[in-house]
């Protein structure tokens, strides 16, 4: 069996192959037919093939046939393929002969008919296998391209969750920038704001370094003075003059305003350092107890420098239970929405900021008369890279940070309308959570 | 098919009617039938048929024996034309000497004409039969028929492929025998180049032929 270019076995159709009187007379009907002959005449009838050899009929008792002997051809397509031959020295006649080519037609129209029978038999066979043929090499390729399928499906899956873990890294590194950013502005406030106190302490001690030269010179004269032993009208003119040209007394007065004023600067200064160390809450590692009033007046006391001018902030705080949590966290989260505030209205700004009880959970809610959050908005806006504001001038990260605080914290961050216009962000953190790691999404509030 | 037994000396040729559906395949095979002396032929076999629409095939066997003692079986076979037949046009196609394509002339078949000569290239090598090397006659059927696609198209068409192309009218009887004996002279041929049929077997071109379109009468 021949084989086709992939090994497989490949069967060959081919109608109509060559046969032979035998494979198409059935040896029953024949037989039985020849005998039938020989009984009605035609007495040791025989059929033998094309080179003389004897197929049918009862040959034993006669001579085996010769040229000379009455025959008939038998036609199998056309061709020769056997004959019927009467011994000699049969009984012969006009009868026998009549027999004979009626013998001869028969088995030609027997062997025409089981052709026709096995040819269609044939072809019907042959296109059932070759469609079976065709199928199975249908679903070869049917297979091969569910199986091509099946691996892109599986590749794309791996690719898909590639992509998304490399994403949630990039995410995870914006949103720290986005942290590490909110404070770099912070900073940058925090540092003006010891400037200030730190530029007239310096420059305080530049006077107060020029006044105490004066004090050196004017002490070093009285003690030459007194020294060489007198105080001699002269002596204490020149001292007086001495001191007058220093304007010893003036400076006297000033030295202890300046030295209050210094102490005054340092004080402020140490006082900023104190707020940013309770802002960021550097020295403790982790969650620790905190009381959100204080952490809120924390968070506003370094950020002074970024409240607009003339704004006002409302503190309506009522006493908070300690929560558990990590109060830097908190700090920041409270950084975001108060420069959010801040930002919202450069004059005029009022913001209301209340904490509260209800049930077992602290409600803090900073209410500002900005513009507001348009309600079509509202539900992205806690998105990541969600902005309103221009290419470049936010990331759309900050409430994003927000929500992941509160989300970690097992509370919510949602934001309504101010009564009055504006936004008013609402927090809601559970007193006591009963599993830390429990991440709750924000449920509006109707 | 070739089916040279040279012991034997016995040779078997198949000669396939491709076309497609009611073009006059069968037709044709029935007017040959008619027109060609009964000696050295067989009967037209029509395998069973549904409507008078070919489903297997039609067969007309001719036998013949060279002069120099070959023994010749010529098989004309048609396929069933219909397009869902076509496991049993593969069948009948394998191992073809020789094709005749016959086409129905009127114009609103020239679509399934083009179809079907498609699905014979198709089919010629799917059984292996390079088509620049088989004997092919192209027929155009049904000239007693109107509406038809005059010859000089037929002729502008066909020209370029260097196929010879018969008109014919099968149902009038006239060119049938002409393609037939136009695509014997083909075969004859391409079989002379292989077995030197002429030289070996004293076979002429012309004998050939004229022995398988002997006239009845």
């Amino acid at each position: 069996m021949p084989t086709d270019s992939e090994g497989r076995k490949r069967i060959v159709y081919c109608l109509g192959e060559e046969r032979a009187l035998r494979d198409v007379l059935p040896e029953s009907e024949a037989a039985a037919l020849v005998a039938a002959a020989s009984r009605a005449g035609l007495r040791g009838v025989r059929v033998v093939d094309p080179g003389g050899k004897a197929l049918w009929g009862n040959g034993d008792d006669v001579p085996p046939p010769g040229d000379g002997d009455p025959q008939r051809p038998i036609l199998l397509e056309g061709e020769p393929a056997g004959r019927v031959v009467l011994p000699a020295g049969a009984a012969h006649g006009e009868t026998q002969d009549a027999l004979l080519a009626l013998l001869a037609e028969t088995l030609t129209a027997m062997a025409h008919n089981n052709l026709k029978r096995m040819l269609t038999t044939e072809t019907h066979t042959e296109v059932v296998n070759l469609s079976y043929e065709e199928l199975l090499g249908a679903n070869r390729s049917l297979s091969a391209s569910e199986q091509k399928y099946r691996e892109l499906a599986e590749t794309l899956e791996i690719k898909v969750r590639e992509r998304t873990e490399e994403l949630s890294h990039a995410m995870a590194r914006l949103v720290q920038q986005e942290k590490m950013a909110s404070v770099g502005q912070l900073a940058a406030g925090v540092a003006h704001e010891i400037n200030n106190p730190l530029a007239f302490v310096t420059s305080n001690l530049q006077t107060l370094k020029k006044y105490t030269e004066r004090f050196l010179d004017i002490i070093a004269r009285y003690q030459r003075v007194f020294e060489q032993g007198g105080v001699a009208q002269q002596d204490r003119d020149d001292l007086r003059k001495h001191r007058e040209t220093l304007r010893v007394d003036a400076i006297s007065a000033d030295v202890v305003d300046l030295l209050r004023q210094t102490l005054e600067g340092t004080e402020r200064v140490r006082k900023i350092v104190a707020d940013l160390k309770g802002f960021s809450h550097i020295d403790e590692e982790g969650e620790a107890p905190a009381d959100m009033n204080r952490e809120i007046d924390r968070t506003l006391s370094v950020m002074t420098h970024e409240i607009p001018e003339g704004a006002a902030i409302v503190r309506e705080f009522s006493p908070l239970p300690v929560i558990q949590c990590r109060p830097g966290a908190f700090n920041q989260l409270f950084l975001g929405l108060l420069r959010n505030a801040f930002q919202a209205r450069s004059e005029g700004l009022r913001l209301t900021i209340r904490t509260g009880v209800s049930g077992d959970r602290i409600r803090i809610a900073f209410a500002d008369n900005g513009p507001g959050v348009p309600a079509d908005i509202r539900t992205r806006i806690f998105d990541p890279f969600f902005t309103t504001r221009d290419v470049g001038k936010g990331k759309g990260l900050g409430l994003t940070v927000a929500y992941d605080i509160v989300t970690a914290h097992g509370g919510t961050i949602d934001v309504e309308d101010t009564p009055g216009g504006g936004a008013t962000f609402v927090l809601q953190m559970p007193v006591r959570r009963g599993n830390h790691d429990q991440i709750r999404r924000p449920v509006p509030e109707r | 098919m070739i089916e040279y037994d040279s012991e034997e000396q016995r040779m078997v040729l198949k000669f396939v009617y491709y076309g497609p559906a009611l073009s006059g395949k069968t037709t044709n095979l029935l007017r040959l039938h008619d027109l060609l002396a009964k000696e050295g032929r067989g009967d037209l076999m029509v395998l069973d048929t549904k409507d008078d629409r070919t489903i297997f095939f039609d067969l007309l066997p001719f036998f013949l024996v060279a002069p120099g003692g070959l023994k010749i079986k010529v098989k004309v076979y048609t396929v069933p034309g219909q397009v869902q037949h076509d496991a049993t046009r593969k069948a009948v196609l394998q191992r073809a000497d020789g094709v005749a394509f016959i086409a129905d002339s009127r114009r609103s078949e020239a679509k399934n004409n083009a179809e079907s000569f498609g699905n014979l290239e198709r089919n010629l090598s799917f059984v292996g039969i390079d088509i620049d090397k088989l004997p092919l006659v192209i027929q155009y059927n049904k000239r007693d028929l109107a509406s038809i696609v005059p010859e000089e198209e037929v002729r502008r068409v066909w020209g370029p492929t260097g196929f010879p192309v018969v008109l014919s009218s099968a149902l009038e009887g006239w060119g049938v025998v002409e393609t037939f004996r136009t695509l014997a002279e083909r075969v004859y041929d391409a079989m002379n180049s292989r077995h030197d049929f002429a030289g070996r077997h004293g076979l002429t071109r012309e004998s050939f032929a004229e022995r398988l379109v002997r006239r009845t009468g």
